[in-house]
């Protein structure tokens, strides 16, 4: 149990009222990498977003590194806040701010670190995904792959032992795709982080995914979970095998 | 000098370190020993790999040696993952400058509102021909979105139009009203909100609401869309954004401040009322004097200067929108742009107005 950096119990999740998923129980383990997979529109952004708390949940509880995100004091809630870094599906970065700026900010906002241990941080998180060089660039002036690499910069910035990633491979050529695969291996390797990552590509699933779990549009729930190798081999569910061979689908 | 790492070597830990010790680090000299200690290291974060880092940038600036304790290899692990001599350049990634000098900012405030003015009548420009072409194919017109615009424009403007013109009317009263009541002339009042209203405040008024509300909300608008790359989509659909976005909008703007105008020039005459009404002058008397001071010349210049204005509005507001950059810092610089802009054409033009009438004698 010790192992456990996040635990979702019984979680129904919606808006305003409208279930979109419901008995949904997994747990996260330390320095693993997560996936959470299925079809466009199962609700696995809708997962990533009432796990982190942006939205209430409907039931059920969600704990990082043994906090509860919603349902506990405003403290508790800080604690969970701080145990986790999360990136977008558009990266997400500040228009306004260089890439070194924006790694910069949670350090400000957090932290009492005089500045020149601010900026070699942020510099330093930078070199860690390959930008460095690009630490002046502003977002608009950089690639989409470059993008992605600078939101996890900063949502390294704090060193969480948790990051989630809502679709990193969205809109990213496979070499790009690939190099990004490849950071995250190495980060999990080096920093001991922990991965949870929203995606339904297929190859970052197989490059990367220790465990999954796959939603379901229709039931509304997970319908396996597991090793995805082992799951597309030894699936009982037709619907999971079928998702993880595109090409039988097609033939 | 020993540097001792402490057991949990985080955030929390690491500050006071480089606040009372990174100083004294600073001072070493070539030839001494720095001694940096992380046996009893049990945690670690990457404000400790950053103080192990910059240990290292100022032994090879100023030449003194790094000796380690490092059973935990929490050092060695760090020296693995970075290495400390790409980030010995402190300068390479500084920001330019910004120039601060008084003149230069007067020259540069300058350039940009002349750029201003010249991309507003380039894009008029762009409008009139997009204008032409509609003329030849009307159906290429948006008639459903420029409804929408008109009612956006126009009708969701009423009560704060109303609002701002019926207190015009009641402070213009107020003050002549007061003046005026000393020699005894104070009905005349009713001539001088009814002249000043129809020939130059009711449109200026308006216009500056409109520039404010609906100006605004057009640069945002389209700098959105720009962000989103659907100008981009409608370019390479071969739809002009100017016959498509623009269009729509600038005849809106234009078409809605003229009523707005005359709604503005009344709800400022019912305020007047109200002031002379206080003062005793019959409802009858005062309405005979509006009604007499109001001229067709009048009336046509107001309207004429509404027009205008409508057109400048949202010409101001389309330009800077389609012309904004591609963040969300931008838009809101464009929504604010577009304001500005809007309020300098407004009173140039209501300058050029003023003379050429004082010329025409009109």
């Amino acid at each position: 149990m010790n192992d456990t950096v996040i635990e979702v119990k019984d979680l129904v999740a919606g808006y305003e009222g409208r279930v979109i998923l419901k008995d949904i129980s997994f747990a996260v383990r330390k320095g693993e990498t997560f996936i959470v997979l299925g079809g466009s529109g199962c609700g696995k952004s809708t997962l990533l977003k009432h796990m982190i708390g942006l939205h209430p949940l409907l039931a059920g509880e969600v704990r990082i590194l043994g906090h509860r995100i919603q349902g506990g004091g405003v403290a508790e809630r800080e604690a969970a806040m701080r145990s986790f870094g999360v990136t977008y599906q558009s990266g997400a970065l500040f228009g306004n701010m260089t890439l070194l700026e924006n790694v910069c900010l949670p350090l400000e906002s957090f932290t009492d670190l005089p500045s020149d241990a601010r900026r070699l941080i942020a510099e330093m998180k930078l070199e860690l995904v390959g930008l460095k060089p690009f630490a002046n660039y502003f977002p608009t002036d950089v690639s989409g792959g470059m993008k992605k690499r600078a939101a996890i910069a900063r949502a390294m910035a704090l060193d969480p032992q948790v990051l989630l990633l809502d679709e990193p491979s969205a809109g990213l050529d496979p070499v790009t795709s690939a190099e990004l695969d490849r950071l995250i291996l190495r980060l999990r390797d080096t920093h001991g982080i922990s991965f949870v990552i929203v995606t339904h590509e297929l190859a970052s699933i197989f490059a990367i995914g220790d465990r999954c779990i796959m939603l379901d549009a229709e039931t509304r729930t997970i319908i396996a979970e597991g090793n995805p190798t082992e799951l597309r081999d030894t699936s009982p569910l037709e619907k999971v095998r079928t998702f993880f061979n595109p090409a039988a689908r097609q033939g | 000098m020993t540097l001792n790492l402490p057991e949990i070597c985080t955030v929390d830990s690491v500050t006071p370190l480089w606040k009372q010790r990174m100083p004294e680090v600073g001072k070493l000299k070539a030839g001494e020993v720095l001694i940096l200690d992380a046996d009893s290291v049990k945690r670690y974060d990457g404000s400790a790999e950053a103080l192990i880092i910059e240990v290292h940038r100022c032994a090879a600036a100023q030449g003194f040696s790094v000796e380690y304790r490092d059973a935990t290899s929490v050092i060695a692990k760090t020296l693995k993952i970075f290495n400390p001599a790409v980030f010995s350049d402190h300068t390479a990634y500084d920001l330019p400058p910004r120039n601060t000098h008084t003149v230069v900012q007067v020259g540069e405030a300058a350039v940009r509102i002349w750029r201003d003015i010249v991309d507003v009548l380039a894009f008029l420009g762009e409008v009139v021909t997009s204008g032409l072409s509609f003329l030849v194919r009307p159906g290429r017109l948006r008639l459903r979105d420029t409804m929408l615009c008109i009612e956006r424009a126009g009708m969701d403007a009423l009560p704060i139009v109303a609002l701002i013109g019926f207190l015009i009317g009641l402070i213009l009263a107020f003050l002549s009203g007061s003046s005026m009541r000393q020699f005894g002339v104070e009905v005349y009042v009713a001539d001088l909100i009814s002249i000043g209203l129809f020939r130059e405040m009711g449109a200026l008024i308006t216009a500056i609401i409109l520039a404010g509300r609906t100006g605004s909300a057009f640069a945002a608008e389209l700098g959105t869309m720009k962000v989103n790359e659907e100008i981009d989509a409608l370019t390479t659909l071969s739809l002009p954004p100017v016959l498509f976005l623009a269009l729509p909008r600038v005849l809106a703007a234009a078409f809605v401040l003229p009523f707005l105008s005359i709604f503005a020039v009344f709800m400022g005459l019912f305020g007047g009322f109200v002031v002379l009404w206080m003062m005793d002058i019959p409802a009858i008397t005062y309405w005979q004097h509006v009604f007499n001071a109001i001229t067709v010349n009048n009336v046509l210049i107001g309207l004429t200067k509404a027009l205008t204005f409508g057109l400048l509005v949202g010409l101001s507001g389309c330009s800077h929108g389609l012309h904004a950059k591609r963040s969300a810092d931008a838009v809101g610089q464009a929504a604010t742009a577009s304001v500005v802009g809007s309020l300098v054409l407004i009173t140039i033009f209501d300058g050029i107005f003023s003379v050429l009438l004082f010329i025409l004698d009109i």
